[in-house]
C-alpha cells in the first residue's frame, strides 16, 4: 500500500511555545512523527521550512497583531484542515483573560509606554477562530502528547478524532483523590474538559481549568456551590477567566444574565 | 543598499528575526527583531492572589517554566514572610536541575549542533549521527521526567506552590532518577568533548561583562546577590541598577545596559564567573577546555551549556539523597502576612531572571519581570555587528552572513516568548 505522505505544517503565534514543545518533548515519537508525514514547516524544530500547500496545519498561540491575523489567514488558505492546538489558539489563553473587559489600551501603555513598534501592529490577544475557520480544537495548557498524536494519526487517515466529553472531576474520581471542592476549595474540576488525568487534584491542588470548559458543563451547579462556600462573585469570575478567558466566561455570563 | 533578512529565525523559542542593512561596506543597522506578539503578563497578574500569579507567570515560557515559577515563588515568599522547609528547598533544587538539564540538552544537541555539523535539523542529522541524536533525546527525556516528577507535569506543572509542594514523589521514583543521572554521565562527558572539538570562528571576538546569581561557595543556579565579572557583588534587590533598561538612539530600541555597557547572562556567564568552583567531571572538563576565548566569543555558550549538563548530572544524586533523608513530607507553609514586597532572582537556563512583586491585602499590587534574553539583546547585536563587519571585509555573500548571524543568535539560546516585553520601540 503505497500512499502519498500528507503535507503537514506546525505554526506558533503568541504564547509560550509549550504545545510545539510537547511534541519535541515526545522523544520516542519524534523520529516516527517526522517520518509519517512531509513536515513542511516547523520552525521551532528545523530550518528548511516552506509555504507550500498543506493537508494539515496545527496552529499554536493566540493572535495579537494585525500581521499575525494576516499570517493565520494565509495558512488557512493553503491548508485542507486547520487544527487549533493549546489554550491560546483555542481560547486566547491567559493573555486573553481580560478580553472584552476593556482597558487593554491602558495596560498596553503601562508596559510599553507611548512608543510604537517598527514592525508590528499589536491588537488585544484573541483566539484564532476569530479570524479563521477552525476544523478541530485540541485544548490544554499545554496540550497532552497522547491526545496530540491520537489527533494527528486520525487526520492522517482523513478521520476526525473523538475526545471524551466528561470533566476532570471524573478522572479525579478514578484516581480516588479526596474531593477538594467538598473541603471548600475553589476547584474547577467539574467544569473542565478531561484530558490531563486530573494532574493538579492528584497533587492536592485545585483544578485551575487549564483545559477549558467541558461541553455542557453544569456552570450553574458549580456557581451555586461556590457561593454557598462563601466565595465572592469577584473571586469566582477571576478564577473562571484565568486560563481560558472567554471559554469559561461566556457560559458564566449567560448564567449571570439569567439569574 | 543591501539588506539581509532572516525571518523567521528557526530553531529558537518564539518568533524572531534578524535584519542587516548595508550601505556599500558600511553597516547602517543590525537588528535582532522580536516579532512575537504582546501578552502584557505583568499587568495580568495584578489583582490576582499569589497562588494565581504563580500559575500565570510560569506560562510566560514553556522552556523556562520552572525558572519563572521558582523566581515568582522566591519573590512572593519573601514578600509574604514564608520560610520553606528543607525538604521543599531540596525538591526545588532538583526541579531546577531538571530544567537546566532539559533546556541545555535541547539547545546544545537539538537546536545548535546541526549548524556546526551542517544540517537543517537534529532529525536530518540523525542519519549520520544516529547514536548522538538518540542519546541526546534520551537525555532530554530523562530531564523532562525530572521536571514531570517534581512539578507534576513536563510543562507548567502546578506542584511547586506557595509554601512548598502539593505532593512529594515516591522514594522509588527518586532513586531511579539518581541511578539514571549516573548512567547519563558518560554520554554527557562525550557530548562536551564533541562540542569542544568544533571549529569556532574567532573574527568577531571581543571582551564583555558577565553576570550571574552568586550561589555562595559553589557553582549553582540561585542566590540573593549577583556576581559580575568585574568583581562586584550586588544585592538582587538592586536589580534595576544592574539591568536598567535604556533607549539606544542608534537603534531606537529598549535594551538592558550595565553602567552604559552591554553584558551577557546565561550558561557562559555562569561558567566564566564560577567555573573555578566546578568539581568532579565537570571540573575536569572545565580545566581541559576553558580558555580566555570563552570571555570574548558567545559561541562558547554552547560549550558552557554542555559543561553544565555534566555538572547537573553530578549534582542530582546528592540532591536526591537530601530529599530522601527527610522522611516526613512537610505541609505547605502559610503566609505570615498579607502585605509586602520581594525580589526573587534565579538562574534560568538563559540567565538571571528577576521577579519583583508588591502585595497588598493579599493580592498582587504590582509586578516587574526582568528576562534573561532581554538582558542579552545588546550583546547579541554587538556580536552580530562585529561579525557583519568582519564578513563584509572578507567579501562574504549574503547566505554566509545570514548563517553566521543565525549561529551567533542561536548560541545565546534566545527565549523570545520570555523577552517580548522587551520588544523594540521606535520613538518619533
Amino acid at each position: 500500500m503505497s500512499q502519498e505522505k500528507k503535507s503537514v505544517g506546525l505554526y506558533g503565534f503568541t504564547g509560550c511555545n509549550g504545545d510545539q514543545l510537547v511534541i519535541i518533548h515526545s522523544e520516542d515519537q519524534l523520529l516516527p512523527f517526522f517520518d509519517s508525514a512531509n513536515i513542511k514547516s516547523f520552525s521551532l524544530a528545523k530550518s528548511d521550512n516552506d509555504n507550500s500547500e498543506l493537508d494539515l496545519a496545527f496552529v499554536e498561540g493566540s493572535i495579537s497583531s494585525q500581521e499575525q491575523a494576516e499570517h493565520v489567514k494565509a495558512i488557512r488558505e493553503r491548508t485542507r484542515y486547520l487544527v487549533a492546538i493549546g489554550n491560546c489558539a483555542c481560547y486566547g489563553g491567559i493573555q486573553a483573560m481580560e478580553l472584552g473587559a476593556k482597558g487593554w489600551d491602558q495596560r498596553f501603555r503601562k508596559v510599553y509606554g507611548d512608543g510604537f513598534f517598527i514592525n508590528r501592529t499589536p491588537i488585544e490577544s484573541k483566539p484564532i477562530d476569530v479570524f479563521v475557520n477552525v476544523d478541530f480544537y485540541l485544548p490544554g495548557c499545554p496540550i497532552d502528547a497522547r491526545q496530540f498524536f491520537y489527533c494527528f494519526a486520525h487526520f492522517l487517515q482523513d478521520d476526525e478524532p473523538v475526545f471524551p466529553d466528561y470533566p476532570v472531576c471524573a478522572e479525579c474520581r478514578w484516581r480516588e483523590n479526596d474531593c477538594l471542592l467538598l473541603k471548600g476549595e475553589l476547584c474547577l474540576g467539574p467544569l473542565t474538559a478531561a484530558g490531563c488525568g486530573a494532574r493538579c487534584p492528584s497533587h492536592n491542588l485545585t483544578c485551575l481549568g487549564c483545559w477549558g470548559p467541558m461541553k455542557e458543563a453544569n456552570i450553574g451547579a458549580e456557581f451555586n456551590l461556590l457561593k454557598e462556600k462563601d466565595y465572592s462573585l469577584e473571586e469566582i469570575k477571576r478564577r473562571f477567566r484565568m486560563h481560558t478567558g472567554s471559554g469559561m466566561m461566556k457560559p458564566l455570563k449567560k448564567l449571570l444574565g439569567a439569574l | 543598499m543591501r539588506e539581509i533578512v532572516v525571518e523567521p529565525l528557526s530553531r529558537v523559542e518564539g518568533e524572531g528575526g534578524i535584519t542587516v542593512q548595508l550601505d556599500g561596506k558600511r553597516i547602517k543597522d543590525v537588528r535582532f527583531d522580536i516579532l512575537e506578539g504582546t501578552r502584557l503578563i505583568e499587568t495580568l497578574v495584578v489583582g490576582k492572589t499569589p497562588q494565581e500569579d504563580v500559575s500565570i507567570a510560569c506560562r510566560i515560557c514553556a522552556i523556562c517554566t520552572l525558572s519563572h515559577r521558582y523566581a515568582a515563588l522566591r519573590g512572593l515568599e519573601k514578600a509574604l514572610g514564608i520560610e520553606i522547609p528543607p525538604k521543599a528547598h531540596h525538591m526545588r533544587s532538583l526541579m531546577h536541575l531538571g530544567e537546566c538539564l532539559e533546556s541545555n540538552s535541547l539547545h546544545v544537541f537539538v537546536l545548535a549542533l546541526p549548524d556546526f555539523l551542517g544540517y537543517p535539523s537534529a532529525i536530518a542529522m540523525a542519519e549520520k549521527y544516529g547514536n548522538e541524536v538518540t542519546q541526546a533525546l534520551a537525555l532530554k527525556k530523562f530531564a523532562n521526567h525530572i521536571m514531570e516528577v517534581t512539578s507534576g507535569r513536563m510543562i507548567h506543572g502546578e506542584n511547586p506552590t506557595i509554601g512548598g509542594f502539593g505532593r512529594y514523589p515516591d522514594r522509588e521514583v527518586l532513586l531511579n532518577i539518581k541511578k539514571q543521572a549516573r548512567d547519563f554521565l558518560e554520554f554527557a562527558v562525550y557530548g562536551t568533548n564533541l562540542v569542544a572539538g568544533l571549529d569556532i570562528p574567532s573574527f568577531f571576538e571581543k571582551e564583555t561583562v558577565f553576570m550571574c546569581c552568586e550561589p555562595g561557595n559553589e557553582f549553582g543556579l540561585m542566590g540573593d546577590s549577583i556576581r559580575i565579572s568585574t568583581g562586584e557583588v550586588v544585592d538582587c534587590n538592586d536589580y534595576k541598577k544592574l539591568t536598567n533598561e535604556k533607549f539606544c538612539p542608534h537603534s531606537a530600541a529598549k535594551h538592558c545596559l550595565y553602567k552604559g555597557k552591554p553584558f551577557t547572562v546565561g550558561a557562559l556567564a555562569r561558567v566564566n564567573n564560577l567555573g573555578e568552583r566546578l568539581k568532579g567531571q565537570a571540573g575536569k572538563l572545565f580545566k581541559k577546555h576553558w580558555n580566555d576565548r570563552w570571555l570574548k566569543n558567545p559561541i562558547y555558550n554552547n560549550h558552557a551549556q554542555a559543561v553544565e549538563i555534566v555538572w547537573a548530572l553530578e549534582q542530582i544524586p546528592g540532591v536526591v539523597d537530601d530529599i530522601l533523608k527527610i522522611k516526613e513530607d512537610p505541609a505547605l507553609v502559610k503566609p505570615a502576612r498579607t502585605e509586602g514586597e520581594g525580589v526573587g532572582a534565579v538562574e534560568a537556563p538563559r540567565g538571571t531572571l528577576y521577579h519583583h512583586y508588591q502585595i497588598k491585602d493579599g493580592l498582587i499590587a504590582d509586578a516587574n519581570f526582568i528576562i534573561p534574553t532581554g538582558q542579552n539583546l545588546e550583546d547579541i547585536e554587538k556580536y552580530m555587528r562585529l561579525a557583519v563587519q568582519g564578513m563584509i571585509d572578507q567579501g562574504a555573500d549574503d547566505d554566509a552572513i545570514r548563517l553566521q548571524l543565525e549561529i551567533i543568535c542561536r548560541a545565546y539560546d534566545p527565549c523570545i516568548s520570555c523577552s517580548t516585553h522587551m520588544v523594540r520601540i521606535e520613538r518619533v
